[in-house]
């Protein structure tokens, strides 16, 4: 075996496990996504009737799934924001801890990860319900006159996804401060920044890489998420993933469900792969 | 050591093989009270009778009949319970395989209407359910008589209203709702206006636990749900009643149905044949108030009065057309989303 061919050979079981696993489906999804059935919900879903952009054309006109669309990106887009907020500090804290902090920091960090977020979410359906623990605290601070809860509001959809996506953000930022030199924030102290300027001239700047990729992380998946804004925020907060998940088992419409699942793919690329050539360009 | 490996591995391939294994049936049933009750009336009893293995996929109607659209060449599963009319779906789909009446031995007992369509894959319908108004008696002071009660103000923000994109009985609750409201199957305008309206004053829910949830919570006083779960609320403690409103309530059959296309079809027949005797019809009105289709259940007088009891009774419901809900779900679906996104 040449040492140029090595490479391929090494990767070829995973490249066909990709290829079998992820293209081939998504290239079928791809298919279907512009073929509509011959009468809504006629057997077989997914049928290869007749071929066009009726599906995206459909989704484009409708304010209900622009609508949909627009949730799913504004919450997504606060969800990174506040997971950045809580995450950039626990990364730093994280990074610059002593080794034995350290490990209890991330051990905290990692373990609801390891958990599933089926599981984490009902945690949070149990806290956030009236009656729960949040509308318990809220009555007895006397902040609120009755009970009430976050369940099926934007607002619980929000606190709970930056809950599960925290560790993804915390651990990202955390690797890159890692790798700041401790000596370069020491030399800003002695040229006589306090602690916030070191953090908005010294840290923040040689940390964004690490800022960046864990906001897109975040990003992407904040808007694929299925689970937990369908659980917190209920039938009449749809978002794209759960959109997508009705088609399919309640209006049996699967065209339409793969034109929505494409235009998902498509937001998320739309992301990452700008973020990836830049990286490229800079050498990294 | 290799050798010792390779005896291993050997040894464990052959234990692993299907040889020494039972017969399987893979099932849906719905989840929560209803699948223990399964369970109980049919799944355990058949394991044992037969000795075979019944692995249960929980699943509602909707869920399942997506499954076996998108497993039309190898179906995972031999038995399937429908609610809401999809059988008759499934069936003209040929996802479903026809039954015939020499191959139940239950099938003289049973009223004709249960076992009308099974020659054309519609299986024989073991229990129904029957959708009208569940409420609290001793919060409502005044008992609701029509689905327009819905509309009182005492009653507001106490509603509870199922989804009916993801959920039969939602979906036969709005029917019944539209049909007070002065709708029809093919304008179902009047009702989606009448939920609209409530909304504002109402919870809701896709799930039957959370009907549970919100009335034990006292969050809601009243809910157009099954008579069968009005039983389950008063067994948790809960003094729920359940009414017939004036303008009707939905006839709701649940279906037990064979799945095409698998190779274990006799065994399938079989634990049909099982789960429409006498027994098990008897079994789930005593339970869980399900109004049984098995003439020979001999139901206890307090149980029958709680039930749709004889085919007179079941006259007197309402029921939809199972093909044109069929055909017209996914417009109704969409233009539900659409009424209750905020």
């Amino acid at each position: 075996m040449s040492s140029r061919s090595e490479p391929f050979w090494l990767l070829l079981p995973g490249l066909l496990v990709l290829i079998l696993a992820f293209f081939w489906p998504v290239g079928e999804l791809l298919v279907t996504s512009f073929f509509t059935a011959p009468q809504a919900g006629a057997p077989p879903a997914g049928t290869r009737a007749s071929a066009g952009l009726a599906n995206y054309a459909k989704f484009f006109a409708d304010s209900y799934y622009l609508g949909v669309a627009e949730r799913t990106f504004r919450l997504s887009a606060i969800t990174t924001f506040f997971t950045f907020l809580l995450g950039f500090p626990l990364a730093y804290i994280m990074a610059r801890a002593g080794p034995r902090l350290r490990f209890w920091l991330i051990v905290l960090t990692v373990v609801p990860l390891m958990t599933s977020v089926v599981v984490r979410t009902f945690g949070w359906l149990v806290i956030l319900g009236r009656g729960g623990l949040l509308s318990k605290v809220l009555e007895w601070t006397g902040l609120s006159a009755s009970p009430i809860g976050l369940m099926h509001t934007e607002t619980g959809i929000v606190v709970a996804m930056v809950q599960v996506l925290l560790p993804f953000m915390a651990l990202t930022i955390m690797g890159v401060i890692a790798g700041i030199d401790p000596k370069v924030e020491e030399a800003a102290r002695t040229m006589g920044a306090g602690f916030f300027g070191v953090m908005r001239t010294v840290i923040v700047p040689l940390s964004l890489p690490g800022i960046v990729a864990g906001s897109l992380l975040t990003f992407a998946l904040s808007i694929s998420s299925f689970i937990t804004p369908t659980l917190v925020g209920g039938v009449r907060l749809p978002m794209m993933a759960g959109g997508i998940f009705s088609h399919i088992t309640g209006s049996l419409d699967w065209n339409f469900a793969a034109a929505m699942s494409m235009l998902l793919l498509l937001a998320t690329l739309a992301v990452i792969v700008p973020y990836a050539m830049l990286l490229k360009r800079r050498g990294a | 050591m290799r050798t010792l490996l390779l005896c291993g591995m050997a040894a464990a391939v052959a234990f692993s093989t299907p040889t020494l294994a039972q017969q399987e049936l893979v099932i849906n049933s719905f989840g929560g009270s209803y699948e223990k009750l399964h369970r109980k009336l049919v799944i355990t009893p058949f394991e044992k009778k037969y000795n075979v293995k019944v692995k249960v996929v929980t699943a509602y109607s909707s869920a399942t009949l997506a499954q076996l659209r998108a497993q039309r060449t190898n179906p995972q599963y031999d038995v399937a319970h429908f609610s809401g009319g999809l059988e008759a779906v499934a069936a003209k789909e040929k996802l479903l395989g026809p039954i015939k009446p020499s191959e139940l031995t239950n099938y003289k007992d049973m009223y004709p209407f249960a076992v009308a369509g099974i020659e054309q894959g519609r299986g024989p319908v073991y229990s129904v359910a029957v959708i009208g108004l569940l409420y609290n008696t001793k919060s409502v002071k005044k008992p609701p008589t029509s689905w327009q009660d819905l509309k009182r103000p005492d009653l507001r923000g106490r509603i509870l209203i199922t989804d009916a994109a993801s959920n039969t009985y939602g979906m036969l609750g709005m029917l019944m709702m539209n049909r007070a409201a002065g709708g029809t199957m093919d304008n179902i305008g009047p009702g989606l206006a009448f939920v609209k309206g409530l909304l504002p004053h109402a919870t809701l829910i896709s799930k039957s636990p959370e009907i549970q949830q919100n009335f034990a919570q006292g969050n809601a006083w009243i809910a157009a749900y099954a008579q069968d779960y009005a039983f389950t609320l008063t067994k948790a403690g809960l003094p729920v009643k359940f009414i017939v409103p004036k303008e009707g309530a939905a006839f709701a059959p649940i279906t037990i149905n064979l799945v095409a296309g698998r190779k274990n079809r006799d065994l399938a027949v079989k634990f049909i044949d099982f789960s429409i005797r006498a027994e098990a019809s008897r079994g789930w009105a005593i339970g869980l108030r399900y109004s049984p289709t098995n003439k020979a259940a001999k139901l206890p007088a307090d149980v029958a009065s709680q039930v749709v009891y004889g085919p007179a009774a079941v006259k007197k419901l309402v029921a939809f057309d199972a093909l044109k809900i069929g055909k017209e779900r996914p417009k109704w679906n969409e233009a539900w989303k659409r009424a209750i996104a905020k």
